[in-house]
């Protein structure tokens, strides 16, 4: 399918393009980087309906040598979100990036880590996939630096060399399973490892990965580099980072090497880690997200504490986990990203981060107010939004999986969630406004059609996930995007059989 | 039949309407929602009238639309209780017409109103326990934001504790229905309610605890209670004759009883629990009540008392004590939105509720005097009014549970000790609440400054609504035997049967001949008193309330009444005292009952909110800890990490 590499060939050629227009007028820049995200997100809506797998062999070299490009249901759902996020996240650069003076290197930055983020979940090949993922890392390293204050230095090093540690682990492990089996095509690898007896090199290897991608993905005790770097970004960028980019180079990558490749058999019971560093995760996020006096320092402790709900239902191992978990993922790129452009408008508006310094700010931004009343509704769980639906089928597969001190975990967690974003309500947006911020303006129209698309979809979510109440089957959202995704996890290791020619 | 979807459906779509008018043209906003809430009140009356176990599968415009299967059920329980719901939110917002003009945000107001009637009505026809949930929920949050209507920062404070405690509660109740579903592999409660429990015991028990727990949360017992009095003061008074005075005590006591009657078989000793709960509740806030000077927080401590009854009354699972609880329940919401409104009237008419402030104003105020004096008695359980009757019930199945064979002796004991506390909470509540019926209508009137204008009687609007609910405090009392047979029998014959011949031969109390000799004994009364009037006039010095009456000043605040104890503190005090002549036996009696007063609101009230506090302050310390954890020092991250992988190597290889 022809489709399939233009995710990356697009965004790539983007950035080389945008690169050039240095000394363009911003609205050019503008147009043409929203033009590609949204052919992006278009694009990614057609692949919505595509039954089964689909491989494209670039070069038309054949899959065991050559790199193939394979789409199925989890690449589907998770292309969407991307793309998704990628969209939202350019038109809510459009105003808030012009206090910057180099949009169109911005741009470009960007385009480049929509590539890796596109590259490592179209990928079939595991060497390829870390390269994909060394793009976007690099990438996002400039874009958490893009400030270039001292705090926005020091936070990008801080994560450049951490992140780097974990790249270092991801491919020492890719070389140990190249030393074992002489393969680097997925399948081809899967093939091997399962006709393989002996266990113990590919539980090291196993280690290896789980603690690399771990690191991505910023899970307890591997998360010290995300509350710094997250909060320094400009906002779009923060958004991208914790709505979808943790996902796909930690979660994502994790999922698909260790469930699709080694296999969780070979895994056994330790699999069980994955509950305790979910769990772990969870709670520290949540307890460090409490204390925190900086709006976007407080998110990404919340998006610490997010993943560690989609670990957990992850780790559960059963296919309710599975889909819970992707739920999750889904939900929580949406709320988060709204989030995060929430935090960007105060920003944007008041100059400050600072939750004490602000105060009574929906009375002169309603609709930054009424987006981030969503999405604090959201993120802890109430009813009807769509946070609680990805939370209740989380806990219902806990119970389900016999696992009840982790339901209580997770509920007794919302419960701290809910503390402090009620706090970043009551500071920010309710009560009396401050004398100092009396002539503060709404964001202009480009952030707010952001902020209410993503809160929009918050509620319709909400309301479509809740004819989960009368079946599964009964949302759209799980029948036609999360039950094929999660199929293909479920399948395991029989992800080969769809890929490699008998 | 989609009558049951509209009622929820309306008010909601009303509640929109409303939202979505610009403030500025008022009227159509109040046409709108007084019809809709009217529209409520009528499709009410048809799904009562309707009989019992209509099930309802989506159908509906909209449902189709969004496919969204709702699965309703009204059956004798649920479909008198959505009644009354519609009943409120229709006299609420009658009575709201008067008094939101002036404040801000009026047009939230009334969508939020509009929305709890729609949510709350689908919370208690929902067939499914999620669904319920979900609506459970969205009552929560309508509460939250009416509650911020109060638009003060403090509110905005007190609103987010009351959410964070019922959240709380919620969650658990979450955790209850999804154990249920474990147990029963099924969210339904017509499915439930009729395969046979055959979970284990110990997990049955801690799903109803913590099912329990939801329902306690929204009627606003203790432990859950501590928001209700901070809410009162700051709220407009509307919304607490709303909600936590009606509707959340109509959806707590619904859950309560659903899950006793259908969900589970109830052994003794839940019950026993429940059971202290309810007294616990009764005592502990009743005493708090009697020693406060605000009327709407003394009423707010009043709602929770009296939640106490109810889960006394349920607790006790046999016919007469549920039917008793679920009548105090409608009693309850009856007597104490009026109450509360009474207090709104005179709250716009002098500005203040401090009970010191207030004085006289049963002349100038009478049908809200009226209406108050009823429902105040009402409340403290004088006969012939409703509060009696259903409090009698409860004592009568606190009495049946403590005989019954299948509790033994200590659980017996402790019954008894029950029945004595609830009858104490009564005549507490009957001393607090003439303290508030003397302090604000009787008493002098308080000198108005200068060029004030002079107290009226409220508007029509405003009267009307209290006026009815004082009516039916009385019908509910003289004639208890039509809501009995007609509402609540009903509602307990799905568990046992036959139930409203047991209620109706009761050799428990007959209403309407007890009011009969009541008032004979009036009149034979009048009568020797008018007989003797004139001849000998009895002189004797002024007494007022229990106090002596100071020589200086001609004005007895009834707030006064209970200070003696004040007086008493220390050596010098108790001095004083005995010359004064204040040891007598009713000095000692008050005294003492207003120091455990004071005593438990500082050890329980303040207690528990210094619990939440304070979970919320350890939260914050291990926060603090964990932040003094994250130096900002590169290699102490890396050295996590590396520590962090051994443990995974460990787990994985060993």
């Amino acid at each position: 399918m022809q489709i399939l590499p233009l995710f990356i060939a697009i965004p790539m050629g983007a950035a080389f393009v945008l690169a050039m227009l240095l000394k363009a007028r911003h609205s050019v820049v503008d147009i043409l980087a929203n033009v590609v995200t949204a052919v992006l997100l278009a694009l990614s809506i057609t692949l919505i309906m595509t039954k089964g797998t689909i491989t494209y062999e670039m070069g038309r070299w054949a899959p065991p040598l050559g790199i193939v490009l394979v789409l199925d249901g989890l690449t589907v759902l998770m292309l969407l979100i991307v793309n998704l996020i990628a969209f939202l996240a350019t038109i809510f650069s459009i105003s808030y990036m012009e206090r910057f003076t180099a949009k169109a290197k911005f741009y470009s930055m960007f385009m480049l880590m929509l590539t890796g983020l596109n590259g490592v979940i179209l990928t079939g090949d595991i060497f390829n996939m870390f390269v994909f993922l060394e793009i976007a890392s690099i990438a996002s390293y400039v874009l958490v630096a893009f400030g270039t204050e001292d705090e926005e230095l020091e936070a990008s090093f801080k994560y450049m060399v951490i992140s780097s540690v974990g790249g270092l682990f991801i491919l020492l492990s890719i070389a140990l399973l190249y030393a074992m089996t002489g393969t680097l095509n997925m399948a081809h690898l899967s093939q091997i490892i399962s006709s393989q007896k002996s266990g113990i090199g590919f539980l090291f290897t196993a280690a290896l990965m789980i603690t690399g991608f771990a690191i991505k993905a910023a899970i307890v005790p591997f998360h010290a580099w995300l509350p710094d770097a997250h909060p320094s970004a400009p906002s779009p960028v923060s958004a991208m980072l914790s709505g979808v980019f943790i996902k796909t180079l930690g979660i994502y990558a994790m999922m698909r090497v260790l469930v699709n490749v080694i296999g969780i058999s070979i895994l056994g019971r330790a699999w069980g880690i994955m509950l305790v560093l979910g769990a772990v995760s969870m709670v520290i996020g949540a307890l460090l997200g409490l204390g925190q006096k900086d709006y976007k320092r407080l998110l990404a402790y919340s998006s610490v504490s997010q993943v560690g709900y989609i670990i957990l239902a992850f780790g559960l191992g059963t296919p309710l986990g599975y889909l819970a978990a992707l739920f999750h993922l889904t939900n929580h790129a949406v709320f988060k990203a709204l989030m995060f452009f929430n935090a960007g408008a105060v920003e944007y508006a008041t100059g400050t981060r600072d939750l004490e310094k602000m105060g009574g700010l929906s009375e002169k931004m309603p609709v930054t107010g009424i987006t981030s009343v969503v999405g604090t509704l959201s993120i802890s769980g109430v009813p009807p939004f769509n946070g609680f639906w990805s939370k209740l089928l989380i806990i219902i597969a806990c119970i389900q999986a016999g696992r009840f001190s982790y339901a209580v975990i997770a509920i007794l967690v919302s419960v701290l969630t809910l503390a402090y974003f009620l706090k970043v309500q009551r500071l920010a947006f309710f009560g009396k406004i401050k004398e100092t911020l009396s002539n503060i303006k709404e964001v202009p129209v480009p952030m707010r059609v952001s902020l209410i698309v993503l809160a929009v979809l918050c509620l319709v979510i909400g309301l479509d996930a809740f004819r989960i109440v009368q079946g599964m089957d009964s949302s759209w959202l799980v029948r036609v995007l999360l039950n094929p995704a999660k199929e293909v996890l479920v399948n395991g290791t029989g992800y080969v059989s769809s890929i490699l020619p008998k | 039949m989609s009558i049951l979807f509209y009622s929820v459906f309306l008010p909601i779509l009303g509640g929109l309407i409303c939202l979505l008018i610009p403030g500025r043209i008022k009227i159509v906003k109040e046409i709108i929602a007084l019809l809709s809430s009217y529209a409520a009140l009528v499709l009410g009356i048809l799904i009562f009238r309707s009989g019992s176990a209509v099930f309802v599968k989506d159908l509906g415009f909209l449902t189709g639309f969004l496919k969204i299967d709702l699965d309703l059920r009204a059956d004798s329980l649920n479909s008198f209780i959505v009644l009354f719901i519609a009943l409120f939110g229709f006299l609420i917002t009658l009575y709201s017409l008067k008094l939101m003009p002036g404040k801000e945000r009026s047009n939230e107001y009334y969508a939020y109103l509009l929305f709890n009637v729609g949510a709350a009505t689908g919370a208690v026809l929902s067939n499914n326990l999620l669904m319920m949930l979900v609506f459970w929920d969205i009552v929560l949050l309508c509460l939250f934001g009416m509650l911020s209507t109060g638009g003060m920062k403090a509110a905005s404070g007190s609103a987010k504790k009351s959410f964070i405690i019922i959240a709380t509660a919620d969650f658990l109740m979450l955790l209850g229905i999804l154990l249920v579903w474990y147990m029963t592999g099924t969210f339904r409660i017509d499915v439930i309610t009729k395969t046979p429990f055959a979970g284990d015991l110990k997990l049955g028990a801690v799903a109803f605890l913590l099912l329990a727990c939801g329902a306690l949360a929204k009627a606003g017992s203790m432990p859950f209670h501590t928001w209700i009095p901070d809410a009162a003061t700051e709220a407009p008074v509307s919304v607490m004759a709303f909600l936590p005075a009606a509707v959340d005590k109509l959806l707590g006591i619904y859950l309560l009883a659903r899950i006793v009657l259908n969900l589970f078989a109830m052994v003794p000793w839940l019950g026993i629990i429940l059971m202290f709960i309810g007294a616990f509740t009764i005592i502990a806030a009743v005493m708090m009540a009697l020693v406060q000077h605000n009327m709407k927080r003394l009423l707010s401590y009043h709602a929770v008392s009296q939640v106490g009854y109810m889960i006394l009354g349920i607790g006790t699972g046999n016919p007469v004590g549920i039917a008793g609880g679920l009548f105090h329940m409608l009693n309850h919401t009856i007597y104490k939105s009026c109450l509360f409104m009474g207090s709104g009237a005179v709250e716009q008419k002098t500005g203040t509720t401090d009970l010191e402030k207030l004085g006289g104003l049963s002349k100038t105020m009478p049908v809200t005097f009226f209406a108050m004096l009823v429902a105040a008695l009402s409340i403290s359980g004088v006969p012939p009014f409703n509060g009696f009757v259903s409090k009698w019930m409860i004592y009568q199945g606190v009495i049946q549970f403590a005989g019954s064979p299948a509790t033994g002796g200590a659980m017996s004991f402790l019954s008894w000790l029950f029945l004595v506390a609830a009858m104490l909470g009564s005549a507490l509540t009957l001393a607090s609440f003439m303290k508030l019926i003397y302090s604000a209508f009787l008493g002098q009137p308080v000198n108005e400054p200068e060029g004030s204008t002079p107290v009226k009687e409220v508007g029509w609007t405003m009267w009307v609504p209290m006026l009815v609910l004082a009516v039916l405090c009385i019908v509910f009392g003289v004639f208890a035997q039509i809501p009995l047979r007609g509402l609540i029998g009903p509602a307990v014959q799905l568990k046992f049967p036959g139930v409203p011949e047991a209620l109706r031969l009761s050799g428990l109390w007959s209403p309407t001949l007890a009011t009969v000799l009541i008032f004979a004994g009036l009149i034979i009364g009048y009568i020797i008193y008018a007989a003797g009037k004139g001849t000998r006039p009895r002189t004797d010095v002024s007494y007022i309330g229990g106090e002596a009456p100071r020589g200086d000043i001609n004005r007895f605040p009834g707030t006064d009444f209970y200070n003696t104890v004040r007086e008493m503190k220390g050596l010098s005090g108790i001095y004083r005292a005995a010359e004064k002549k204040y040891l007598d036996f009713y000095e000692w009696g008050i005294g003492f009952l207003k120091a455990i007063g004071h005593i438990l609101f500082y050890c329980v009230d303040r207690f528990v909110d210094w619990l939440v506090v304070g979970v919320g302050r350890l939260a914050r310390f291990f926060s603090w800890i964990l932040r003094e954890v994250h130096i900002g020092a590169l290699p102490t991250y890396l050295a996590w990490c590396l520590i962090g992988f051994g443990i995974i190597l460990y787990v994985l290889v060993r």
